[in-house]
């Protein structure tokens, strides 16, 4: 099965959109290589200009030629030192673009500008062409390579007894010619071998030039954790606010109201009572009563609901006891199996929980699976929480609860994966520290 | 009596629909948001509307604002402005133009429901009505004041009282006292903050929260 799986996705790589992307970005690679192997090319260059131009190059020079070549000489090479970081800037800043559209991998722009290192990275580029220039190669000729059986019937209107020249085919390993029909079978082979191999050949260009890009483009380490850490003490500080803001709003239009309403309907009632004597209006009185009555255990089961979302007693138990109390209050079965040597600490236990609630309450509105898997698992230092449906997916990692959950993920370093392909079935991967 | 009711909960509204229409009140319009509000009041042109502060769509003072917009645009509708807690800002901006006809109560006092339909008729009728709450509050901000802190208690509970919008009878009924004894401390407590006294119950709700907010 697995086999299988391997086997399509190879066959399938090189027409994949990545595929193409990928392409670009190594004939970009390439391009920005030949013209940093170019500069230097410049300077001798420029020389030999000023030279020509100055008549230096003639029979008879003119007297000004030797002061003139001294002087724009050294003006040339000076300009160029000045340039270079700009330059290497403005190169590194165009892959980082590149890498955003194309890859879709984001490099941190630095706090500080980039100098010398992007011209490191410009050097760079010049290595880093040779994969990704193979790669384009394997990839565009692979594809010619293929054709020519078809082109092949194409060419054969010529008189009889007319004696062809070979037709000619470039592959990595030089020139190969045929004159023949199975001859350009033997070109299409060699070209979906070319066209097999090409994504491959890219991908290790690309994943090259990026882990280049973040040593030298992006910020340092100690910065980009730094970083990490600012964005992620934000979001903690904004989630607790919005969690009592909720929790305001959840008390004022729940039990707040509810209290408000039975004590109301309880002042009501005293009055069909009447202060002594025989009351005035008892069918009244009782029925308002009843509604204040009513009113107290609805007011009851708010505050139950509220002070099981602030922290479930049962998580004190751990994280298996809390997730199967979770799983018989869902509407679709769930299946529940936590497999943890020893228990992480309370923080992990409270988030892992309140992912697993969310989405429980996710698949039941959006979903509709007729069955949902939860496992909890340890995997090093690390706890795997994976959730999986099997319902019509489609579900958006950037919608509020998901995006909510990975905000929430994120302040302990945690990361969610979801993959929910239209149609379904819905996977969220949810990996978190099992200390903070 | 004329009401409108502005609530979004609907188990509140329908309470208190059902309270004022026992009490001989009519009912008019029972409304759940600020803009239903609007056209109700310029429909009906009650004696007096109801109003939660909190409601949709943003569920943060749209009901006051409304509440603010009724008193400017519809001087004979008297406003009273009821919450589930109470803010003394949102009082001292009610009260701002004129302390006539309006009123800003706790939810809670729908508890009482003697007290909360004489509240609700001294703003119909152009009084005040102030939550203990709200006054106690003000009161608590206003004791550096020189003023205050020569009142004896029982002159600081008149006081108190006046501040919530009752007038000498009520005072005295609420301490348990003669009306007679009532004047006499509210002469005192004139005295002691150098206002202007012999005022009617009104001008004098509002002589008494100037002077107490500063």
């Amino acid at each position: 099965m697995s086999n299988d799986n391997g086997l399509m996705t190879a066959l399938r790589a090189p027409f994949t959109i990545l595929a193409l992307r990928r392409a670009v970005f190594c004939v970009a690679g390439v391009v920005t290589a030949v013209a940093v192997l170019a500069v230097p090319a410049i300077v001798p260059g420029v020389g030999v200009l000023i030279l020509w131009a100055s008549g230096a190059l003639s029979e008879k020079p003119a007297p000004a030629v030797a002061p003139v070549f001294l002087v724009l000489f050294p003006l040339t090479i000076a300009l160029l030192a000045v340039l270079v970081v700009p330059i290497g800037r403005a190169i590194g800043a165009v892959h980082r673009r590149l890498a955003d559209r194309l890859l879709d991998e984001h490099v941190a722009a630095p706090q500080a500008r980039p100098g010398w290192r992007a011209v490191g990275y410009c050097l760079l580029k010049v290595p880093l062409a040779i994969p990704q220039g193979y790669g384009v190669f394997c990839y565009v000729f692979g594809l010619v390579n293929l054709s020519y059986p078809v082109w092949w019937p194409l060419f054969r209107n010529h008189p009889p007894g007319t004696i062809l020249g070979p037709v000619w085919a470039l592959t990595p390993f030089g020139r190969i010619g045929t004159r023949t029909l199975g001859g350009t079978f033997l070109i299409a082979a060699a070209g979906l071998a070319m066209l097999l191999v090409a994504p491959w050949l890219m991908r290790a260009g690309t994943m090259l030039d990026l882990a280049a890009m973040r040593r030298l483009l992006g910020p340092g380490r100690l910065a980009e954790r730094v970083r990490e850490l600012q964005v992620s003490r934000a979001r903690a500080i904004d989630d607790a606010a919005a969690m009592m803001r909720r929790l305001e709003r959840d008390l004022h239009d729940g039990a707040q109201i509810r209290l408000a309403t039975l004590a109301m309907n309880l002042g009501m009632a005293t009055e069909k009572l009447g202060a002594d004597g025989p009351p005035p209006d008892l069918a009244q009185a009782r029925e308002l009563v009843a509604l204040a009555h009513r009113g107290a255990k609805d007011a009851l089961a708010d505050l139950r609901d509220l002070v099981r979302g602030i922290h479930p007693p049962v998580l004190d138990n751990g994280l298996g006891d809390a997730l199967a109390t979770l799983a018989t209050s869902s509407a679709i079965p769930v299946a529940v199996n936590v497999e943890l040597p020893d228990r992480p600490a309370p923080a992990i236990e409270t988030i892992a929980y309140f992912c697993a609630s969310e989405l429980l309450a996710n698949a039941a509105k959006h979903s509709r699976a007729t069955r949902i898997k939860i496992v909890v698992a340890r995997s090093g230092e690390r706890l795997l929480l994976t959730a999986e449906d099997d319902g019509v997916g489609g579900a958006n990692p950037d919608g509020p609860g998901l995006s909510g959950l990975a905000r929430r993920i994120a302040v302990v370093d945690g990361r969610m994966r979801v993959h929910s392909p239209a149609g379904g079935p819905t996977r969220v991967k949810i990996e978190l520290p099992t200390h903070v | 009596m004329r009401v409108v009711i502005a609530e979004d909960a609907a188990m509140m509204r329908e309470g208190l629909v059902r309270l004022l229409t026992d009490r001989g009140f009519e009912v008019c319009a029972a409304v759940a948001d600020a803009d239903a509000l609007r056209s109700a009041i310029a429909a009906a042109v009650p004696d007096v509307a109801i109003i939660d502060i909190r409601m949709p769509p943003t569920h943060t003072d749209e009901g006051l604002r409304a509440a603010i917009d009724i008193r400017r645009d519809h001087p004979t509708v008297g406003v009273l402005v009821f919450s589930q807690y109470v803010e003394t800002r949102y009082a001292t901006r009610l009260l701002a133009d004129r302390p006539t006809g309006v009123g800003y109560l706790l939810k809670d006092r729908v508890a009482d429901v003697a007290d909360f339909v004489d509240a609700l008729t001294r703003v119909a009728s152009g009084g005040t009505a102030l939550d203990p709450e709200v006054v106690g509050h003000l009161m608590r901000a206003g004791q550096d004041m020189a003023g205050l802190a020569s009142l004896t208690p029982r002159e600081r509970e008149v006081l108190s009282l006046m501040a919530e919008g009752r007038s000498n009878a009520g005072i005295a009924a609420a301490l348990v006292i003669t009306p007679g004894v009532v004047e006499k401390h509210v002469a005192n407590i004139f005295a002691k903050l150098g206002l202007p006294s012999s005022e009617t119950d009104n001008r004098r709700v509002l002589a008494v929260l100037r002077h107490v907010s500063g």
